[in-house]
C-alpha cells in the first residue's frame, strides 16, 4: 500500500506486538490470556501483510519453523499439564509445592503452571493463525 | 463507587453509534459504509474507555486498547480490497 500506510505499519506492528506479549503474560491477572494475546500478536502479522503486501511476507515467512512452533506450543502446554501426573493429569505441582511461579496470589510469578500454559498457547495461536492466513493469501490465482 | 456522569457520556456517545448504524445501512454505496463502520469503531472505543471509568475497574481500558488497534487494521483491510485486492 501506500507510504503512509507502511510508515504507520513500521510503528504500529512492535506496539501491537508488545501489547499482545502484555495480554499472554499476564493472562493470570488481567482479562486475556494465551487465545486473545495470541491473536492480536497475528493482528500485527496481518498488519505486516496488508501493508508490505505477499512478495515481502514470503521473505519473512517460513512455512517449516511457524510449523514447529505450533506444535511446540501445544508439546509445552501438555509438558506443564504432565508436571504433577504424580498425582493427576494437570495437577498443579508448580503452585502447590514448586521451585518457582509460586508467588503472592496478585503478582506476575503466580499461579503455578498458568503462566506456561498461558505462553504456550499464545504461541500456539499466532503461529496457527499466521500460517493459515498466509497460505490463504497465498493461495492460487483468481483464474484457476 | 459508581459516578453517573459517565453513564450519561456514554448514552450520548451510544447514540452517535446509533447514527453511525443508519449510515451502515443506509449508505448507498460501499465507502459510506466502510466510513460509518470506521466511525462505529472510534466511538466503541469512547464508550469502552467511559464505561471502564463509570464501573471504576482500570484494566478495563485494555480491552479498549485491543479493540482500537484491531478495528484500525479491520479498516485497512477493507481499503486494500476496495482498491483493488492484495496483488
Amino acid at each position: 500500500m501506500g507510504l503512509i500506510v507502511k510508515t504507520s505499519a513500521r510503528a504500529i506492528i512492535p506496539l501491537i506486538g508488545i501489547f499482545g506479549t502484555y495480554i499472554v503474560a499476564h493472562g493470570h491477572l488481567t482479562p486475556g490470556g494465551g487465545f486473545q494475546g495470541g491473536a492480536t500478536i497475528a493482528g500485527a502479522g496481518v498488519l505486516f501483510l496488508v501493508a508490505f503486501g505477499l512478495n515481502e511476507m514470503r521473505k519473512h515467512y517460513n512455512k517449516h519453523l511457524y510449523s514447529a512452533l505450533e506444535g511446540l506450543g501445544g508439546l509445552a502446554f501438555l509438558g506443564a499439564a504432565m508436571l504433577g501426573i504424580g498425582t493427576a493429569f494437570f495437577y498443579n505441582t508448580l503452585w502447590h509445592n514448586g521451585p518457582i511461579l509460586n508467588g503472592k496470589p496478585g503478582t506476575l510469578l503466580s499461579a503455578g503452571f498458568l503462566p506456561i500454559m498461558n505462553l504456550a498457547v499464545g504461541l500456539k495461536v499466532f503461529t496457527g493463525l499466521v500460517s493459515a492466513l498466509v497460505a490463504i493469501a497465498m493461495y492460487r490465482r483468481w483464474k484457476s | 463507587m459508581i459516578e453517573p456522569v459517565f453513564f450519561y457520556s456514554a448514552l450520548i456517545i451510544s447514540v452517535a453509534a446509533f447514527l453511525a448504524i443508519l449510515r451502515v445501512l443506509l449508505g448507498p454505496s460501499v465507502p459510506d459504509r466502510v466510513v460509518g463502520v470506521d466511525t462505529l469503531n472510534t466511538l466503541v472505543v469512547a464508550a469502552m474507555v467511559l464505561l471502564g471509568a463509570a464501573y471504576d475497574r482500570t484494566i478495563y481500558i485494555d480491552i479498549a486498547i485491543v479493540y482500537a488497534l484491531l478495528s484500525y487494521i479491520g479498516t485497512l483491510i477493507i481499503a486494500r480490497y476496495l482498491q483493488g485486492g492484495l496483488e
